[in-house]
């Protein structure tokens, strides 16, 4: 039996507003037409390759082709990343600095916002040819509060992410699968990792969480609630 | 055992001042290499190998020393005259006794060392000044021997390499890693010889040529040792055989024969085929004998070292009358031979058997014998077959593996550090081995490019290199790699291990990670032959106490069960070819003339040109048994690949199972057998493709990849005292794979690990065997009303697998969400 299309996206209740799940593991808020990122550490793989290990190249084009997509699809205006924006001090070699910053050129309609998350102090902020407004976290926009890790608020709802959340799905038999995911609970949401290169880390959901994974490119509901 | 009058050696004056007699293959090891031959002495263990080995080296220096002074100062000793190179760390204390012992008694002045991974720092930092005159290692402390920067200067005085248990060793990349080190060795010391000991195979030529090399100036000298004259191969026979099993893998109902064997015999060793049967049958022996606690004991290779060289102390003084063992005790130099061995469980093979059976009987020379305990009924039928395997001598190959890259470069990298190379020399002392003898010129400069360049002839990396050119030498000049590479040495890649330990102190052993991540605190399990209470999980450990009673999980590991070898699967079918024809040969068969009964009036069984197939109805849906008698993991495939098949003449979803004897696919509705059979079912074409596609091959690689990518150095290990920066390069091999896939799909890994898939995990040379065999049998298909003898024990099996060509989110769709239980 053939499955209907796959949703690419998912539209979302919470803290109150409308969220738009995007299959390009970022959310979309529709209201201020902010698109949501979080944890694209640009410049890992040059990170790994000074290091010796053989990493090809392209991740960071990669990544910046699915912001585009991203982009595209909502016509966002904003963007608000929600921390590790770079990955390391090696990672600001000239040649992501410089794909990055030809990126930021050509979108330079957007407004950009870095949230700061553990990796960007040790990175440093991006640079000036980065044009990117860095500020500390919690960054409050009722009824959200935007932070790089996970916790609760009393000021609104959070949005965060340096989990890099994965799901695990159990089938009949023996079947399981692992997949990126986006990761509801009270009072907090975690979103994917974005970037090309990041792993992901396996969640401890609980009954009453909603969890919805992205499946090649379908945005699913897993949680049943 | 004539004596040898050829030798006037002093070996042989020690041998008679002992009153022993050298046996001949003893001499004619001991002459050739006095001639300067290399080769490969095959036997069962404990037969005198390892002499036939060490005499020769100790006779050459007797014969050269003119003059017996006392034994000279510490760092006197002479320098590095034999390398022992050892598969496992826990052989190396044996082999060490053994070889001392002559050197003790001729009073040779040789030091004689280990050097494993086990060996203390204190003892490293010595041999890193001055190694022995003789040092036992194991393959991967052989590699940094290799990797040090005086390497090409510690070799000068080497005259011998040996190789204990190379069988072992052969057909796996530690194999391939043994085989590249032995070529850099006669790089260094061209005139070493090498001796290979081994147990008898069936490709003893292949086995010579991938330990000496494909250039060898004269062909290998392959000796045989001594051999049992008689083996004797029996089963204890379940009284009652209607009412035994017709499908489980403990065979505990025969617990009660088995002790009475035991009761016999003034000592033994039971055989099991995996670490959990170990566990469960040492319990039950001990409940069985309660008495017997103390004179019990169990082995196996997750345990903890000390707990292992207790138990195989004890077996060697004789305080313990029985062992329950997996293959860990397959290998051993001298222990004691028992009076009696077990096999619980089939041994999936004629040469594995073969080689238990010798760990019996007191004399090299003397009868060996085995007793085979069945799990389920139709593993009678192997004990006969393995019988007539023995019989007739046909012994199985093991298959040498051809250029693995992973190795290449995690061998080139040593290299480069043991003194750097020039390209082209390496390149011909690479392809000296049998393993690359093929190596073509665009491999090698994959090689050589993923190791300077990171792989991309295209582009430079100016920030990367393992490996630089200086003066048309390649070395590493990078320290921090050339740190991470020694520490990260080796190619075994196993899954987590996470220690166990008594809360009290003491540790156990270890389990896999997987096991304990599904325990909770109070949860009973039985380990190491203890009822144990897990308690909790810290700093990389399972804490636990003493439980009071033996109840509780056994831990289940993942490595694979072993399947069926081809050749005792041919001889299996012989067996059942006589069954079919109403022949009885043999007290097996004749006790399974009531099983053969209900499966002939049932169904059929078939003749070795056929191919049965049974279909039957149940409430479960349709069932559909096929018997191609070839192996779990060929049946594995063939029942991946028929469902495909079958699925294309019809929408429709299978669930699998398979054993070593079939396969069966249940579906919701009637497959379409009999179309699908004139469609070309079995059709030999199209295999690769069609395999690949049913099965999820991406997935298979994925798994594999994890091997190559520890191997050639993309990701490293968890060190314990890893600083900062090696934690922050830690990355799964999965992402590796997916990001290879996507921005470098040429690289030569990738493929590596599909095919690897291919031949390792689904045997594909055998699989494409089989199917050729099954497109030329004939097909009689039955309908049973029930399910069969021979149907039920994959009914049973719990282990099912679903083929499925939906889009991955409609799986999804009806997965669950694994959730954490709610605390309290």
């Amino acid at each position: 039996m053939i499955g209907q299309t796959p949703e690419r996206a998912a539209v979302v209740d919470v803290g109150g507003d409308r969220m738009t799940l995007l299959a390009e593991r970022a959310a979309y808020w529709e209201r201020t037409r902010t698109l949501l990122i979080a944890d694209p550490h640009f410049g890992k793989a040059a990170a790994f390759r000074a290091a010796g290990v053989p990493v090809p190249r392209g991740t960071t084009t990669g990544s910046l082709t699915r912001l585009d997509a991203a982009l595209s699809r909502t016509g966002a205006s904003r963007i608000v990343f929600l921390g590790d924006f770079l990955h390391a001090r090696e990672g600001r070699e000239a040649e992501t600095t410089r794909v990055v910053a030809e990126w930021r050129r050509r979108n330079a309609s957007i407004e950009m916002v870095l949230v700061r998350g553990n990796h960007d102090k040790h990175a440093g902020d991006p640079g000036p040819d980065i044009d990117i407004r860095s500020v500390d976290a919690p960054l409050a926009e009722p009824p959200f509060v935007f932070t790089h890790k996970p916790a609760v608020s009393d000021e609104g709802y959070v949005i965060c992410g340096h989990v890099h959340p994965a799901a695990r799905l159990t089938g009949p038999g023996r079947e399981t699968v692992r997949l990126p995911c986006f990761w509801a609970r009270p009072g907090t949401m975690v979103l994917p990792a974005f970037g090309e290169f990041t792993g992901v880390a396996e969640i401890d959901a609980e009954p009453g969480d909603r969890v919805w994974v992205i499946a090649e490119g379908a945005v699913v509901n897993v949680s049943g609630v | 055992m004539q004596p040898c009058v050829r030798c006037s050696d002093p070996i042989d004056r020690w041998f008679a001042s002992r009153g022993w007699t050298p046996f001949a293959f003893q001499c004619e090891v001991w002459d050739a290499y006095r001639s300067g031959e290399s080769g490969l002495v095959h036997a069962a263990t404990g037969t005198g190998k390892t002499l036939a080995a060490w005499g020769g080296p100790l006779a050459e220096w007797m014969s050269s020393v003119t003059s017996h002074a006392q034994k000279p100062r510490r760092d006197r000793t002479p320098p590095l005259r034999v390398l022992w190179i050892t598969p496992l760390r826990a052989l190396a204390a044996d082999t060490e006794e053994a070889l001392r012992q002559p050197l003790d008694e001729l009073g040779i002045p040789w030091s004689l060392e280990s050097r494993t991974g086990d060996t203390s720092a204190a003892v490293r930092a010595r041999q890193r000044r001055r190694l022995p005159t003789a040092l036992i290692t194991t393959p991967e402390s052989l590699a940094l021997l290799l990797a040090r920067n005086d390497a090409p200067d510690i070799f000068t005085d080497l005259r011998l390499v040996v190789v204990d248990e190379w069988h072992e060793l052969m057909g796996t990349k530690r194999g391939v890693l043994v085989e590249l080190a032995l070529a850099r060795l006669r790089f260094h010391q061209p005139s070493v010889r090498t001796w290979g000991l081994s147990a008898t195979i069936g490709n003893l030529g292949d086995a010579a040529d991938a330990l000496l090399g494909v250039r060898q100036d004269r062909p290998p000298r392959i000796v045989r040792g001594v051999d049992p004259k008689d083996v004797v191969i029996d089963a204890l026979i379940p009284p009652v055989i209607e009412r035994f099993p017709w499908a489980g893998h403990l065979g505990t109902p025969m617990v009660p024969q088995v002790v009475a064997a035991l009761e016999e015999a003034a000592s033994a060793i039971v055989f099991t085929n995996t670490r959990s049967q170990t566990e469960t049958w040492y319990q039950a022996i001990l409940s069985a004998r309660p008495d017997w606690a103390g004179a019990i004991a169990l082995h196996h290779g997750s345990l903890d070292r000390k707990r292992r060289e207790w138990v195989e102390n004890g077996l060697r003084t004789g305080k313990l009358r029985c062992v329950v063992a997996t293959s860990s005790l397959d290998l051993g130099v001298d222990f004691s031979p028992v009076d009696r061995v077990l096999q619980v469980g089939s041994p999936k093979g004629v040469a594995r058997l073969l080689q238990r059976a010798g760990r019996s009987g007191h004399r090299p020379g003397a009868t060996s014998r085995v007793t085979c305990a069945p799990t389920n009924a139709l593993e009678l039928v192997e004990v006969a077959a393995a019988r007539d395997g023995v019989e007739q001598g046909l012994l199985e190959a093991r298959l040498p593996m051809e250029r693995p890259l992973d190795v290449l470069a995690q061998h080139v990298v040593t290299v480069a550090l043991g003194g750097g190379f020039v390209a082209e020399e390496l390149l011909g002392e690479v392809r000296s081995t049998r393993a690359y003898a093929s190596l073509t010129d665009a491999e090698w400069a994959w090689v050589l490019e993923f190791l300077t360049s990171g792989g991309d002839a295209l582009r430079a990396y100016p920030e990367y290199a393992r490996i630089t050119l200086v003066g048309g030498r390649y070395v590493v000049t990078n320290d921090e790699i050339a740190r991470r590479h020694r520490m990260s040495i080796g190619t075994i890649v196993g899954d987590a291990q996470i220690g166990v330990a008594y809360l009290r102190g003491g540790s156990l052993g270890s389990v896999e990670e997987s096991f304990v991540a599904r325990l909770k605190p109070g949860d009973r399990f039985v380990f190491a032959g203890t009822p144990l209470e897990f308690v909790r999980v810290r700093d990389m450990k399972a804490w636990v106490r003493r439980a009071p009673n033996g109840k509780g999980a056994v831990p289940r590991w993942a490595g694979s069960r072993l399947p069926m070898s081809g050749q005792l699967a041919e001889l299996l079918r012989a067996r059942f070819g006589e069954a079919g024809r109403g022949v009885v040969r043999g007290p097996e068969m004749a006790a399974l003339q009531p099983l053969f009964a209900v499966q002939r009036k049932w169904s059929h069984i078939p003749a070795p040109d056929e191919l049965l197939i049974e279909q039957v109805k149940s409430r479960e849906g349709w069932h559909l048994f096929v018997y191609p008698f070839e192996g779990r993991l060929v049946h594995e495939g063939l029942s991946a690949l028929c469902a495909y098949r079958l699925a294309r003449h019809a929408p429709i979803t299978f669930s699998m199972a398979s054993n070593d004897y079939g396969f069966e696919l249940v579906s919701p509705t009637e497959p379409p057998i009999a179309a699908a059979l004139e469609g070309q079912l079995f059709s030999p074409d199209n295999l690769v493709e069609d395999i690949q596609a049913a099965l999820n091959a991406t997935e298979m690689a994925r798994r594999q990849f994890r091997e190559l990518a520890r191997v050639a150095g993309l990701v490293f290990p968890g060190f314990p005292r890893a600083g900062k920066t090696a934690r922050q390069l830690q990355m799964s091999s999965s992402l590796f794979f997916d990001v290879l896939r996507q921005y470098d799909p040429g690289n030569l890994l990738l493929s590596q690990a599909a095919r690897e898939v291919l031949e390792r995990q689904l045997e594909s040379t055998r699989l494409g065997a089989t199917l050729r065999r099954l497109f030329q049998s004939r097909v009689i298909v039955r309908h049973p009303k029930r399910v069969t003898p021979f149907g039920f024990p994959l009914v049973v099996d719990r282990n099912r697998e679903k083929v499925s060509s939906e889009l991955l989110a409609d799986r999804i769709r009806r997965m669950q969400l694994a959730l954490e239980k709610a605390a309290g």
